[in-house]
């Protein structure tokens, strides 16, 4: 197995197989590396309910394979929950989480020597607040009812309790303001390839839709990762068919279209722009939230964005927020984790991506797209 | 009544904010003393031992102390006594300028020039120039309540 090829595999172990997103390889092949020592630990999602879940780090197989399943309402995010530990460790990751653990690891933060990425290919992903008011709004169930959640040809589907299904498809569900996190409407990685391997459900055909999982491995370690899923007998996996193969691409490319025309709508040109950042930064609180969780921010506690930044100036801007429009400019990933936590509902990612958005364009720069160094460390910029 | 109606006409003199590099536009402002050249009394100027010091924090201190425009000068490129200071000085200009270009603060409040130590006039006519574009702009809109 090598960098380049593409499997379609699935897990051996039958419940596993079920209760995974699409075939459990991807927890079995996790299992797998911790069984046969690839790593020390595994991070997977432990769930509360149906749809929400916290990140745990953990070396217990059998709490890796519980963890098979994918949840939409749990924007969670790996980098910084891995970040300065020090671990060998294997992980899966939507495209904003294999973005934000590559730039930790340009900022030392992580060893990626020791990381094995499992990525996941991401359509997106919800906020758990706003899906419990969209289930009772727009679905009319209560979210203790709920009993399973999937996405299948544009539709969110919820199950209940009583076995039924109720299904709103997205576009509608986005119309009325609910569905997918505006961050992820717009998120352009939608298979990630930045990753060590790339897993989803995109290019399964035919029998196995549903019971199998789709892989393209993207580096040596990925190939390791596989590798040893399969020697140990943890997964079976066999060559996809073109049709396949081509769907995947296509699919991926009408993502991204999505994805630029909602870019297009959202950051529309627009005058008066010193008041609006004004205006919506008008509640901050100054706690601090959206620097803590910002998977590409490495400082401690003392740092600029804070040391120079006094409620009493009342200076007509923030100088907290000056100073991260500064430094997020080539760093921001886009991966909403800011707006997410801000508790006065500041749209915070919005706001950032107005100052990233032209910076990483003119320097044609992508966060952690690639081991890059950003522009702003270079001596000389090559213009 | 509004006292920026007030401020925009002849009286308002805009308070320019000048970084300076010790070994080159200080020297400039310096000459341009020395030279006689006619100068307004606009520039505040911050001396600074290259200009790679000049973080895109000071500048923004700047603007919300009251700045209405702020310069960052140095030494022309391949002329830094430290060798790439100033080149590291572009990378920073170029993000600070998005900033400051997204916030939608008018261009000419931030200006970036290599001004030597013998280009005196040079240095006169660069504030002379500035002073006459703030002052068609009037104040900056990130002045704090209550200061000129
Ligand atoms: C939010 C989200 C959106 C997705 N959208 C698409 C899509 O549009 N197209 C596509 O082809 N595939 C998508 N996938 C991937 C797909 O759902 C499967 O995860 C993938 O096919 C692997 O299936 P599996 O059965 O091998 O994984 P499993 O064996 O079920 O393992 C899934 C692993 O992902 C972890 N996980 C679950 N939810 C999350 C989360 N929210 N964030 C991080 N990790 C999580 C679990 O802890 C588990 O370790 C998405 C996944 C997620 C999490
Ligand atoms: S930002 Fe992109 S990768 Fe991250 S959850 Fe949203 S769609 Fe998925
Ligand atoms: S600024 Fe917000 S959207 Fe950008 S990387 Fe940080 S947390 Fe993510
Ligand atoms: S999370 Fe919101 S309130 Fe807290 S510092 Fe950030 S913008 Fe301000
Ligand atoms: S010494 Fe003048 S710019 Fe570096």
């Amino acid at each position: 197995m090598q960098k380049g090829e593409m499997y379609v595999g699935w897990s051996t172990k039958d419940d596993v197989r079920k209760r995974g997103g699409s075939g459990g390889l991807v927890t079995s092949m996790l299992a797998a590396a911790l069984d046969k020592k690839l790593v020390d630990a595994v991070v997977v999602l432990k769930k509360i309910n149906e749809f929400e879940a916290v990140p745990i780090i953990t070396s217990d197989i059998n709490e890796v394979l519980n963890s098979a399943g994918s949840l939409h309402s749990v924007p969670s995010h790996f980098a910084k929950l891995i970040a300065n530990r020090n671990l060998k460790v294997a992980l899966p990751a939507k495209g904003c989480d294999v973005r934000g653990i590559i730039e930790q690891g340009k900022r030392n933060a992580i060893n990626m020597e020791n990381t094995f990425i499992v990525g996941l290919n991401c359509g997106g992903s919800m906020h758990p607040v706003v899906t419990r008011e969209m289930l009772e709004v727009m679905y009319k169930i209560k979210p203790e009812d709920v009993h399973g959640e999937e996405i299948e040809k544009g539709k969110l589907i919820f199950k209940t309790k009583d076995g039924k299904e109720n299904a709103i498809t997205i576009d509608e569900l986005e119309e009325k303001g609910y569905g997918r996190r505006e961050s992820c409407r717009y998120c352009t990685i939608k298979i990630p390839t930045n990753s060590d391997i790339a897993c989803g459900n995109w290019g399964v055909t035919g029998d196995l839709v549903g019971k199998a999982t789709f892989v393209e491995i993207n580096s040596e370690k990925g190939a390791r990762l596989l590798q040893n899923a399969v020697d140990a007998g943890y997964i079976q996996v066999q060559k996809p068919d073109e049709k396949g193969v081509a769907m995947r691409t296509k699919i991926k490319g009408v993502m991204e279209g999505l994805g630029q025309k909602w870019k297009d709508k959202i950051f529309v040109p627009m005058d008066n722009r010193l008041e609006y950042f004004r205006k919506e930064l008008e509640h901050c609180i100054d706690c601090g939230a959206c620097k803590a969780v910002c998977p590409t921010c490495s400082c401690g506690d003392v740092s600029k964005c804070t040391e120079y930044h006094f409620r009493s100036d009342a200076y007509k801007m923030s100088m907290y927020h000056l100073v991260r429009f500064l430094h997020l400019g080539d760093a921001c990933i886009g991966c909403g984790q800011c707006s997410d936590v801000c508790p006065v509902d500041i749209p915070l990612t919005r706001l950032y991506r107005r100052f990233a958005n032209p910076i990483q364009l003119e320097l044609k720069y992508e966060p952690g797209m690639d081991t890059r160094k950003p522009p702003y460390f270079e001596v000389k910029l090559n213009e | 009544m509004s006292g920026v109606a007030i401020a925009k006409t002849d009286g308002w003199e805009p308070k320019i904010v000048a970084f300076c590099c010790n070994w080159c536009s200080y020297g400039g402002a310096d000459s341009a003393g020395m030279g006689r050249f006619q100068q307004p009394a606009s520039a505040r100027i911050i001396r600074v031992m290259c200009s790679g010091r000049i973080d895109p924090l000071h500048v923004f201190n700047a603007f919300l102390e009251g700045a209405d425009a702020v310069l960052v000068t140095g030494c022309h490129i391949g002329d830094c006594h430290y060798v790439s200071g100033n080149d590291k000085t572009k990378i920073k200009y170029k993000y600070l300028e998005n900033v400051v270009r997204e916030l939608g603060i008018e261009k000419e409040r931030l200006q970036l020039n290599w001004i030597s130590a013998s280009e005196g006039e040079k240095f006169a006519n660069f504030i002379r120039d500035v002073t006459a574009q703030i002052k068609k702009l009037g104040p900056s809109p990130l002045k704090p309540e209550g200061v000129v």
